[in-house]
């Protein structure tokens, strides 16, 4: 179980993560985003979006219907591009593990929501399968940041492994979807994405 | 106190009528004032003057078949500051729109002042071909009396679905203390932030990206980063989105009301009629 985990929670898994900012490039561009404040950027996200994402992961993993919570999934991201980018990294996950298991998921779903139904299909524990996809997540984020800011690889290193906590802590909020998400700057800055001139990324 | 409103817009040859339901103080409506296009303009008015400690208030709004109802406030919502013992304020939205019907929703900004604790529930569901135009402004606090984000709590819940899905769903929840609202995970330097949606049931996805489209221009030509900055976004079915955070009160007003008109003028074909106190 561990090996599966660790091989779909892997940040290159190739569905398309990389060619997405959900918003931070235009961060970056309007001088929001910068490395001295991208610790305190990331934990904050966490506890808001992160946390969101997670209860989502975990209600496909116990089994909810996955179709009703895209559907409630895609009525909380109001960024279309941000929206749009997790639809096709999470078709592009559901193809590569019908691929890797034999088991079909539905090729209409976010990603959150098709991470949690293959961790179901695979058996693999709730809060550890949220756990991942946060990590993977917040690595798939601080790659995009590399590529847009000065930020070195033992800096980017260094700052994932001291998001722990805040993952930890997001998950342990997520149990129902309740959850509150607060987080209209990087929304703002995922619609105003697409009208920059020049995109290092797809959103 | 526990309050509530209903208010019932219906149609009589051709024209929108209101009929009053239960009405508690500290709600007040007047009358409804006719529109030049057939729909019926409500002021709603607080005689308390805001929204106290322990106050429970609720508005349901029924908008029949092909009537046409334009909502608004007489002036913000002031959230006063919660009083040990006394449960968080409340307030409660609930609108529900007909086949074909249309529903301007258009409050004043919602102002929570220091030391209150205030949860908002707003539901909105919209059957086929009906309209939603609504907007919601949040102030960080009374910015004259030196306050901001020194309230305690706001949690601010809105869900407007159709019959066949969720449209969209926000669940904000605001504690300055623990959540520091400045952050660039949240509003960064920003200090204001208003929504507004423009939604009708059965627009297709072409309809909504060029909506998209008209309204990101105005977006882009209206915002000044650091000021204020304004984006539009298709939402994933029957309508859009437009988001704008602002250092200040004074710039949302005009550029909210352009995009009301501009989505008004491309989703109904017809002019928006605005209410008092805009131009």
């Amino acid at each position: 179980m561990l090996l599966e985990l660790l091989q779909l929670a892997d940040s290159a898994l190739p569905v398309g993560g990389a060619s997405h900012s959900f918003g931070l490039e235009a961060l970056v561009e309007e001088g929001i985003l910068e490395p001295h404040n991208l610790t305190a950027f990331l934990c904050d996200y966490l506890a808001e979006a992160g946390r969101m994402e997670a209860a989502f992961v975990r209600a496909a993993r116990r089994g909810g219907c996955p179709e009703v919570l895209s559907a409630e999934l895609g009525a909380r991201r109001p960024a279309r591009e941000s929206r749009e980018a997790s639809l096709k990294i999470g078709r592009r996950f559901a193809g590569l593990f019908q691929a890797l298991t034999g088991v079909c998921l539905s090729p209409e779903l976010y990603y959150p929501v098709a991470f949690g139904a293959a961790g179901g299909a695979l058996a693999i524990p709730e809060e550890p399968l949220a756990q991942a996809y946060l990590q993977q997540s917040v690595t798939g984020l601080v790659s995009a940041c590399q590529r847009l800011m000065p930020l070195g690889q033992v800096a980017a290193g260094r700052l994932i492994w001291n998001l722990r906590p805040a993952i930890l802590g997001a998950v342990s909020k997520s149990e129902g979807l309740e959850c509150p998400c607060f987080t209209p700057l990087p929304e703002l800055a995922s619609m105003r994405h697409a009208w920059m001139e020049t995109r290092l990324f797809i959103s | 106190m526990k309050a509530r409103l209903e208010l019932r817009f219906e149609t009589s040859r051709g024209k929108t009528r209101l009929r009053l339901g239960s009405q508690e103080p500290p709600w007040r409506v007047i009358r409804a004032f006719p529109l030049a296009d057939g729909g019926a303009l409500v002021h709603l008015h607080n005689v308390s003057g805001g929204v106290l400690a322990g106050d429970t208030l609720s508005l349901d709004v029924h908008v029949a078949p092909g009537a046409r109802a334009q909502i608004t406030t007489t002036g913000a919502s002031r959230l006063y500051r919660h009083r040990p013992g006394l449960a968080d304020s409340e307030q409660q939205v609930t609108i529900c729109v007909e086949e074909g019907g249309l529903v301007e929703y258009l409050p004043d900004p919602v102002i929570p002042f220091a030391g209150s604790r205030h949860a908002q529930r707003t539901s909105i569901r919209l059957a086929e071909r009906a309209a939603l135009f609504a907007w919601e402004t949040i102030a960080p606090g009374r910015q004259a009396m030196g306050e901001q984000f020194a309230f305690e709590s706001l949690r601010l819940r809105t869900r407007i679905e159709s019959a066949q899905c969720p449209l969209i769903l926000e669940d904000f929840c605001l504690e300055p203390e623990t959540a520091p609202p400045d952050s660039p995970a949240r509003l960064g330097g920003y200090t204001h932030m208003t929504s507004f949606y423009a939604i009708q049931v059965g627009r297709s996805a072409t309809d909504l990206l060029q909506l998209e489209r008209q309204l990101g221009e105005i977006a882009i030509r209206e915002s000044r980063p650091g000021c204020t900055i304004w984006g539009a976004s298709a939402l994933a079915a029957d309508g859009i989105i437009v988001r704008g955070l602002s250092t200040t009160a004074s710039n949302v007003p005009a550029t909210l009301a352009g995009f009301w008109k501009a989505a008004r003028r491309f989703l109904t074909g017809e002019e928006a009629v605005p209410p008092r106190k805009l131009k």
